[in-house]
Order: C-alpha cells, then structure tokens, then sequence
C-alpha cells in the first residue's frame, strides 16, 4: 500500500501545487487605471503604414496616431493640418490646401506640403503595392500611374511652398473632403519612411507620428498595444485621456468576463453573448457604414429581369428577425443598399440618405408574405412561368453566422409557391470567384464604405460596374448616377437630388435586394464619455471623455 | 547509432521537400487572391497587383522561384501582416504557443503516467474505476469547453487567475490546464492498459517471488516495461499541442500561433501557409525521431540499427 499512498500523495501535490501558484495573482474586482480606456478590438494591426493599410482596425489606429488635412468631429468634416475646408476652384478640379504651421512629427520635423505630395505618391507607386491606391483614381493620372503606365512624379499633387498644398484632378470629385479625412490620404515623415523601407510601420520603432496619440509597444503580431496622448500634436489641448490600451479579443465571453471584471472599459460582443446581454446597463450598438444584401443572377435565370418576381424575393424575406433572432450582432434592416447613418443632405444636415429614399425603400423592402405571393404569381405569369418549379442556388459564405442567416432565407423564400433554394456555403474568396464567374443564381454580398458617400454604393450597380455581379441594369438609374458624377458634380444640392433619385430606381426595382445593414454591439462603462464615431467608420479620439 | 540518425535527417529532408512542392501546387488551386480587399477590386486592379507581386507567373516559375529563396533561408513575407517576414511572425507568435504546450504536455504526461499507474495498480477497485472516469471525462469534454468553465470559476468568479490576456507566466496556467487535460486522459487510458499487461507477465512474478517489495518491482521492472507505447503517443501529441490551440488562445485571448494556419489558407496568405507547413512538418518529424531514439534508451531491446536491416 506504501507505493499506493505515494503515488495518490503524488498526484495531490502536483494538482494543488498548480492551483495554488495563482493564488499570488487573486485580485477581487480591478481599479481602473486613471485616466486611461481600455478596449477590445477585433483583430490586430496588420500594418500602420497609411499607404498599405486597407482595413477598419488599421484605419482607427492610424486615426488616433497621425493627422491628415481634415478630421471628422461628430458628423462634421473638421480642418486638421489644413486651416480650412477648402472649396475647390478650376470647376472643382483644384484644391489649393493651407497647412497649419504649428504641426510637428514626433521626431520634431515639421509637417509640410511635401510630406504630403512624397506620401501621396508613394502610394499610387507601383512598387509600394498598395491595396488601396485605387481610391486615388480621380487624381491626375493617379489611374495611369498604379497601372505603371506613367510616371510616378506625373501625379497632380504639388507643394506650392512649404505650407500650401495643391491637388488636381481629372474629373471633379464631389466627395474629396470626405477623403481629405480618410487616412490613406495622410502625409508621411520622408526621412523616417526612407530610414525604415520595407519595415515602416511594421512595429512602433519605425514610426513617428502627427496626431493625438503615440503608439508604443506594437509590432504586428502583438494582440495588445498603447497609445499615449502626443504632447507635441497641434491641438493637444483637447486631448484629454492621457492612454488608450487596446486588446485583441476573438471570444465573445472572454469580452464580457474582462468587461464585467473591470479589466476592460468597452467591449464588443457578438453573437449568442449579444443577444443575452441585450438591454443591459452599458448595452449600446454602433451602425457601420455597411450593408448586406441579395444579387440575383439575371445573366442566368432570365426570370429575374422580371421586377415583380425580384420584388417578391425582397417581400418574402423578414429583415426584422434576421437581424433581431439570427443575426443579433447589432445589424438592423436595411430598406436599401445604402447605409443609414452614414451621409446627410448638404442643406439640411439632420436628413439622413435613407429617410429621404425611405418611402420606396420600406415600401419593397420590408416584410409582406400575402404581397410578395401576389407579386411571385404575377411575375411567373408574365414571363410565361406559371406553375414551374425552380431551384435556385444561394451563394454564401460559410463562417457560422453566415451560415445561420443563409438558413433563414433559404427558409424564407421557400414559403413562395415552387420556389426550392438550395445552399451552397463557401469560404469567403471561392465566394467572389464563383459570384465573378456568375456561377450563382442568388448570392448574399456586402459592401463596406471607401468614404461616407452614396455614391460609392451607387457607382456598384450602374450596368457595367465589375461589383454588380447580377447584372441588373436601368438606363435612367446609370444616366442619374453619372449626371451626379458629372454634370451635377459642382452642385451639392442637384446632385444629392440625383442620388436620391437613383436610390428610388434601385429600391423600387429591386435590382439588388438589401438585407440589412452592420453594426456592432458594445458593452460600455459609465466613465467613459463622448464616443465620437464618425461617418467615416472610425472613433474621433480627440473628443473621447474618460470620468473616474 | 550516429549513422541511423544521419539517415533519418536525410529521408526527413526528402519528406519535407515533397510536403512543401504538393502544399505549393494545392495551395495555388485555392480559388481567389491574397489581397485583403479582393472583392473592392475590379479585374483590371486585381491584374495589376497580381503583376505587382509576381503571381502573374506561370505556378512553375512561382515556384523555383519559392524553392530558391526557401533554400536561402527566406520564407517571404506574409500579406496578412503587410511586409512582415513569416519567420519572424512565426517566431514571435510561437513562443506563447510553445510555452503553454510545453506547460500542457509536462502536467498531462505526468499526470497521465500517474493516473494510470495507479488505476493499474488498483485494477478493479474503486480507485481503478475513477481514474477511467477522469480519462473519460478528460477525452469528451473538449479543451474550449473546460477552457470556458476554467475561465469562468477559477479566474471570473474565484479570481485566482487572469481571466485573459497575455501578462506574464501566470496568464498561461488556465490555458495550460485546459489544454494538459486531453493528453493527461489519453496517457493515463494507454498507461493503464500496458501496466496492467506487464503486471500479468511472468518477470513480474518472477520478481515478486524473488522477494522483492512491491515497491521495487513496480519502478524497477513496470513502470520501464509499461511506458513504451505510451512514449510512442506522447511524440505526436507534442508535436499537436506545441503548435498551438485554435480555440484555446482565442478564449484566452493570447498571441498564439494556433490560428495562423487556418487564417492564412482562408485569406490565401500564400508565404505563411508555406512557412506554416514547412514548420508544422519539421516539428512532427523531429518528434517522431525522439521517440525513435527513446525507444531505443527504455527498451535495449530495440535497436534502431537492426530495424534498417544493419
């Protein structure tokens, strides 16, 4: 037995030895460090080069560290290293910007007009490979340069001296301001970018910065990192929470646990931890300026260039529960393709897009089975189809949410007579293959806004756009989206008409059929004040508050 | 000795040669591009930055031009993480992976070994049936789901551990705990089964009768005698859990490199998904050889020389 009671004595000691080590660590529920928000977020930086960077984690960090001309302060477009909201001249075809001259990198250089045009064209430059320098088509020769066909010095940017700054154009763009404050139009300090080649922004070593904060201890495959508040920002004055740590966080429950320990100020959560926490104290959902939605395959099922039968698809899908029982990610129903809460009328800044094209955008997208029943029969009548059956593919991806709301609507369309749909869940790139090749009869797509612009989900379904991949086409919803594009290019007002009616053409027609709308949802501690999200997708840290 | 190893390098080599040259071409057959915002692209964009990176090039041109760099040490860089070299992403997302794993596979071995010694010892007595259902138990309930519980009493409720984050060593141990408990389960279950065929074994009667105390014919000719199979699990098993744990470093939010893989195939990261495979592969070989080499040192018996044909 002697061996017995060792070995059981053993096993004792090693299982309590490793559960008392962290008895050291026992701390009941955390103080919050003064003057500092921690939050969660999605995924890490995969680069804090502003030429490079193309996602939404990229973009907010790069917010926070560095300045460009313009800064979004609630839904306000803000002068930044520029004095002023400039008004182009030449017919909308030159920007002269003035730079303010109090603005300083952190290795004490100045900002100037050349940090700029250097910035600038180091992104359109081939060699730099940068992801994202189609956003800088519209720029003189920006298109012909990233396609090697021209020099890279032939961009129309210019340092008229050391604090003005001059763009030109090809063709107007309405929406250059919304880019001014978009962070792949940020300068860069040469001296640093050059000393560091390849390695600039790949850890915080190699860079310096311009904005409210100063990012420390980053390299890009860490899971957390801090900003600290930059004392020689221009406007340090209005900075007032002197840290933000951010966190890494991939699991919903992880987020709360933190959150609810006080390890974390805000946190985002998702899925089934969303919907239990759901009108909670410090519950709250953050629309983003994108939206999901239903192509249907007109080149393939000629049955779809019927506008009954594309509106009866649309009728039959209940948005309100997809998004509130399925989806439950803080999505909402979107009534069109362009986003809510993004882009405002330039007479009137409390009319949002979406409630002036909401009539026709409630009135075909919203749930209405007696209707849509009606609209399927009438539409297999007219072209010639009653009483067929079809079998439709629907294209999506295959993470389990998408899968869940792939159900749903498969669900839901089967409810119209001999209608089958069968699922065809895909990772994400054989998703765009296949809708590329036209290989789907209905595929659920997404866009996630360039700029806050409705533009920019207009230009994806005129006839010959490469993202309108059903091929749906209006002549007068193409004539209205390039009239805003051209004609109107000058004229806020005509042209916020034209896009608003392009939006009712796309609503009524149901060429493409919206789903709903992302967002996400966050739980957030009373001491934390003044969240300011932007129309461009990011947080404005310059307002945040933090009260302990 | 020397020679056999020489020899296993050497046929290890060849296999990764051929594990990289198929990972390549099945990888290339993936559909889509490795650009993060693929879908914002049109055809003519796509063709220009497909240009931009070489992936114009026929698959053949792509990759001699892989293998020449690979043998000069350079796994490329990584398009995820935009200029970042796959070495260097591997190393620093390895080593929080490795650290648990290790921390995993010591309590698991151990613990196993001991949990089925003493279930063999005490065949048939209630002792016996427990420790079956703690390697049951330790089989079926998946690492997320004793991650999730750990992470849930020990740390949210009881406050005995970081619920997550990655701040010093003391943030490995429920990730540790959890990952340990699988492999701990299935060492005990094999531990078990061998230990108490040995205890059946005439030596061990031979043993007992020369009078030897339970004691010594325990350690001197069982516990030896009964670890050969088990070593022959835990190799694999190392080379499993070092690699690091999806599930578990997102429940702990650590900075693992579990992920990586299934990230890079899913965003078409063709450099990482090279370097990971490469990597992964390495790992598995060298612990199969270890395990060789144990054999041979627990069981004189076996020589590695014989089993060539020597």
């Amino acid at each position: 037995m002697k061996l017995n009671k060792l070995l059981v004595a053993g096993a004792t000691v090693l299982l309590s030895a490793s559960a008392l080590v962290g008895c050291g660590s026992s701390s009941s529920k955390a103080q919050a460090p003064k003057d500092t928000v921690r939050i969660s977020e999605k995924d890490v930086i995969a680069t804090m080069d502003s030429s490079l960077n193309t996602d939404i984690i990229g973009t907010q960090n790069l917010t926070n560290t560095m300045e460009g001309l313009y800064r979004y302060k609630g839904k306000d477009i803000k002068p930044a290293l520029a004095t002023k909201v400039v008004q182009p001249t030449n017919n909308g075809l030159t920007y002269t910007f003035p730079l303010r001259k109090d603005a300083k990198w952190s290795n004490g250089d100045p900002v100037t007009a050349q940090d700029f045009v250097y910035a600038w064209k180091r992104t359109v430059n081939p060699k730099t490979k940068s992801q994202y320098a189609y956003i800088y088509e519209g720029i003189a020769n920006a298109k012909d340069i990233t396609a090697g066909k021209k020099p890279v010095d032939s961009l129309g940017v210019k340092a008229l001296d050391k604090h003005t700054f001059q763009v030109t154009l090809e063709k107007p763009m309405p929406y250059f301001s919304q880019l001014m404050a978009s962070a792949t139009f940020y300068p860069q300090n040469p001296k640093t970018v050059n000393k560091w080649g390849k390695k600039y922004g790949t850890n915080s070593k190699t860079l310096v910065f311009n904005g409210p904060y100063k990012l420390v201890k980053w390299s890009s495959a860490n899971n957390s990192w801090t900003e600290i508040k930059n004392n020689d920002y221009w406007n340090a004055k209005d900075v007032k929470v002197k840290k933000i740590q951010y966190q890494v966080i991939k699991d919903a429950s992880t987020s709360l646990n933190l959150y609810q320990a006080n390890k974390l100020d805000r946190a985002l959560i998702t899925g089934d931890t969303s919907k239990q926490m759901k009108g909670s104290k410090g519950y709250g959902i953050q629309k983003q300026n994108s939206t999901f939605y239903i192509q249907m395959n007109q080149q393939k099922d000629t049955i779809f260039k019927n506008q009954k039968v594309r509106q009866a698809l649309s009728l039959a899908i209940n948005r309100e529960q997809l998004t509130k029982k399925v989806l439950g990610n803080g999505t909402t129903p979107a009534h069109s393709f362009t986003p809510s809460n993004m882009s405002f009328d330039p007479q009137n800044k409390s009319k949002d897009f979406t409630s002036e094209t909401a009539k026709t955008g409630k009135a075909n997208a919203t749930y209405d089975l007696a209707k849509a029943k009606k609209l399927w029969k009438e539409g297999l009548a007219e072209t010639g189809n009653t009483g067929k059956k079809f079998n439709f593919v629907l294209l999506g991806d295959d993470t389990d949410i998408a899968k869940q709301q792939n159900e749903y609507l498969q669900n839901q369309l089967e409810k119209l007579p001999g209608m089958k749909v069968t699922l065809n869940n895909v990772p994400f790139k054989s998703r765009l293959s296949r809708s590329d090749n036209g290989d789907f009869d209905l595929v659920v797509t997404g866009w996630n806004a360039d700029f806050p612009d409705p533009i920019n989900f207009l230009t994806l379904f005129t006839s010959n756009a490469s993202n309108n991949k059903g091929k749906w086409n209006n002549p007068e919803y193409d004539s209205l989206v390039n009239k805003s594009m051209t004609e109107d290019a000058n004229n806020p007002a005509a042209r916020w008409k034209d896009m608003v009616a392009a939006q009712n053409i796309a609503n009524e027609q149901q060429g493409v059929i919206p789903l709903y709308q992302n967002g996400e949802a966050w739980m957030t501690h009373s001491r934390v004040k003044d969240l300011d999200y932007g129309p461009s997708g990011s947080y404005n840290m310059v307002s945040l508050r933090v009260k302990d | 000795m020397t020679k056999y190893i020489i020899k296993r390098i050497f046929y290890m080599i060849l296999t990764l040669f051929i594990v990289a040259s198929v990972t390549f071409f099945m990888m290339k057959m993936m559909p889509g591009t490795p650009f993060t915002n693929q879908d914002k692209l049109s055809a003519a964009q796509l063709k220009i930055m497909n240009q931009q990176y070489g992936l114009n090039k026929p698959i053949w041109q792509q990759y001699l031009i892989y293998m020449v760099n690979l043998l000069h040490g350079d796994f490329g860089t990584s398009f995820q993480f935009n200029n970042q070299p796959v070495s260097s992403l591997i190393m620093t997302r390895l080593q929080p992976s490795m650290l648990i794993g290790a921390q995993a596979m010591i309590i698991g071995s151990i613990l196993g070994i001991l949990l089925g010694a003493i279930a063999a010892i005490n065949k048939n007595t209630w002792i016996d049936s427990l420790a079956t259902f703690v390697s049951i138990l330790g089989i079926s309930v998946p690492s997320f789901v004793l991650g999730v519980l750990l992470q849930f009493y020990l740390a949210f409720k009881w406050h005995l551990f970081p619920i997550a984050l990655w701040n010093g060593w003391q943030s490995s141990i429920l990730p540790s705990i959890a990952l340990a408990v699988s492999p701990l389960a299935q060492i005990a279950r094999f531990m078990r089964t061998e230990m108490v065929d040995v205890l059946n074994s005439d030596y061990i009667e031979l043993s007992k009768a020369k009078g030897n105390t339970r004691w010594q014919t325990v350690v001197k000719h069982t516990l030896r005698n009964s670890l050969i199979p088990v070593i022959t699990i835990i190799g694999p098993l190392t080379a499993n859990i070092l690699t690091g744990s999806l599930v578990v470093e997102n429940i702990f939010s650590i900075p693992g490199i579990g992920e990586q893989f299934v990230k890079s195939i899913m965003t078409n990261d063709y450099p990482t998904i090279m370097g990971l495979t490469i990597f992964y592969s390495v790992m598995f070989m060298v612990m199969l050889l270890i395990t060789d080499i144990l054999y041979s040192i627990i069981d004189p018996r076996i020589r590695l020389t014989n089993k060539e044909g020597n």
